[in-house]
């Protein structure tokens, strides 16, 4: 990780020191371990979230209308 | 006009007095900005002030009313917003050093509504840099403080939102919530908090780079929940300036006040909300159930099997968001970021998209989870936050203690302090935090009160009859 974080130092131009890079490199472990176990889901037929309001729940009065 | 103690007061109280000219806006806004001017070099809640303009909008709101056009229960009502919302000609900083001049030349789509409802704005409201945290310590404009005790940090990100309405320095305020930030400091500061429905409130006008764009939500600081409910009547609603903002109906909000909850089911969590939470909390909590039991309400026990994968979601959701509002600065002004958020950008960078991707249907599934919750249960109440408001000094060591342990206050996915309001902006249910008791050292302690998508109404009755059976929030700040 600290390699990857290196190539953003010289893409971006923080100028970041030694002690920087190793600090960013840890939170970017720590970031890859927490997000492993969402590929252990099994998600194969769910398309992504996009807009809540495409599930919205009917209220009482909605659900009693006639069409 | 009426002698006023303005600390307390809520919307409801005084806004008959204003319908019958009995309570002058033009008063009633230099009370406040004097109050301000007292209060604010203590608890540090305001970032600027707009005098001139509010006094010039509580002018025009008092020759309304005098001339038979009240526009409503926010006329003459006194507000404050949180400095990542645009108010036009106003100075806009979003807690942060790179915007430290910028003017937008529009209002939020919130606060025209807002204006168009006659609330007069009183200025923008501190927070934490970028709203990216929840204690506020912001090395640009400092930090505002906890009006309970002013060692302890008032949460965040809209710190300064719930200082103001706490200590009586508005009426009313709009904050921003991606994590946590309007619940989170509404329950460290004793004041109502809501975060509606993802776009149930438009958040066109939101400064970018201050929330995830499918997590973040514009949200309401009261007094009492019948404000919180006259708010929302004013400010919900489609905005087409908004791709995020929902065309479901509207309702009034203020419809379900005083409906009896007899018979209504809460579903309690199982396995997510009792991890850290201290004996303080979990004793005003229980507390909180037993009056809500005394109503006539019922409980049932809820499992949402993939709880456990909502602070990776919500990260992994939040950081590549973040980061495509940053990239800018980033390769421009990296160094004037405070270091602690520059590396988490910096790290942010490194999500592969298929993180991104992956959580958005991992989003989904738990979305659906909630959804069969909520088949058996009519709401779902939790802590709002495991311990009473951290001391600034326990944020920088990085843990308190707590019945008898140090607890750390920041884990793998982050912020400790967002853990339990995290789930509402994974799955944008709407969700209301009120006060549910005090610590032993007299620190307010709040609960979450949750529904199903666009039913506001049913947080509402619930909230509202809850509070309506304590008085904790009819307690004041020591000021």
């Amino acid at each position: 990780m600290k390699d990857a974080v290196r190539r953003l130092n010289d893409e971006y131009g923080f100028k970041l020191t030694d002690k920087e890079i190793d600090i960013v490199a840890q939170q970017a472990e720590e970031a890859a371990l927490l997000f492993r176990p969402l590929f252990e889901v099994d998600v194969d037929d769910i398309t992504p979230l996009t807009k809540v309001d495409k599930r919205v729940i009917a209220t009482p009065a909605q659900k009693g209308k006639k069409k | 006009m009426k002698d006023l103690d303005l600390a307390g007061l809520t919307i409801s109280e005084v806004a008959p007095l204003i319908k019958k000219k009995q309570v002058s806006p033009l008063e009633l806004a230099k009370n406040y900005l004097d109050r301000i001017g007292k209060l604010n070099p203590k608890l540090n809640a305001y970032l600027a002030m707009c005098e001139d303009e509010a006094l010039a909008a509580a002018k025009k709101a008092e020759r309304e009313i005098r001339q038979g056009n009240y526009r409503g229960p926010l006329h003459g009502i006194p507000f404050s917003i949180k400095d990542n919302i645009c108010t036009k000609g106003v100075v806009t900083t979003a807690g942060s050093k790179i915007l430290a001049d910028w003017v937008p030349n529009h209002d939020a789509t919130v606060v025209e509504r807002l204006r168009a409802a006659g609330t007069i704005i009183l200025g923008k409201t501190n927070m934490h840099e970028w709203a990216k945290g929840s204690n506020s310590i912001n090395p640009f404009y400092g930090t505002p403080y906890n009006p309970w005790d002013t060692s302890c940090i008032p949460g965040g990100s809209s710190s300064g939102s719930a200082v103001a309405v706490a200590a009586g320095m508005c009426m009313g305020s709009i904050g921003t919530d991606s994590a946590g930030s309007v619940r989170n400091p509404a329950s460290l500061c004793g004041t109502v908090g809501l975060k509606p429905t993802f776009g149930r409130i438009s958040s066109y006008g939101g400064v970018a780079g201050t929330g995830g764009y499918t997590v973040n939500h514009f949200g309401i600081f009261t007094r009492s929940v019948r404000d919180c409910a006259l708010v929302l009547n004013d400010t919900a609603g489609y905005d087409p300036k908004d791709p995020i903002s929902s065309d479901a109906p509207i309702m009034n909000y203020t419809k379900t006040l005083g409906a009896p909850v007899k018979g209504m089911k809460i579903g309690l969590i199982k396995n997510y909300f009792d991890q850290a939470t201290v004996s303080e909390v979990r004793q005003a909590f229980d507390e909180a159930l037993r009056t809500l039991k005394s109503l006539g309400m019922k409980t049932q026990e809820i499992e949402i099997p993939h709880i456990d994968l909502i602070p990776a979601a919500q990260a992994a959701s939040t950081r590549p968001e973040a980061n495509s509002d940053h990239d800018h600065y980033l390769r421009t002004r990296p160094r004037d970021y405070s270091p602690g958020l520059l590396y988490n950008l910096i790290a942010g960078l490194l999500t592969p998209a298929p993180v991104y991707v992956h959580a958005q249907r991992v989003r989904r599934l738990i979305c659906q989870e909630f959804d069969e919750a909520f088949k058996s249960v009519q709401l779902i109440v939790a802590p709002t936050i495991f311990a009473p408001a951290p001391s600034i000094d326990d944020c920088n060591r990085g843990y308190i203690e707590a019945d008898g342990k140090n607890i750390n206050l920041q884990d793998r996915a982050g912020n400790f302090l967002t853990r339990y309001t995290i789930p509402f902006n994974v799955t944008g249910l709407p969700d209301m935090s009120v006060c549910c008791g005090y610590s032993s050292k007299g620190l307010p302690i709040g609960m979450q009160i949750v529904a199903p998508p666009f039913r506001e109404d049913i947080v509402f009755q619930v909230a509202d009859a809850y509070e309506r059976s304590t008085a904790w929030h009819k307690r004041n700040p020591p000021l």
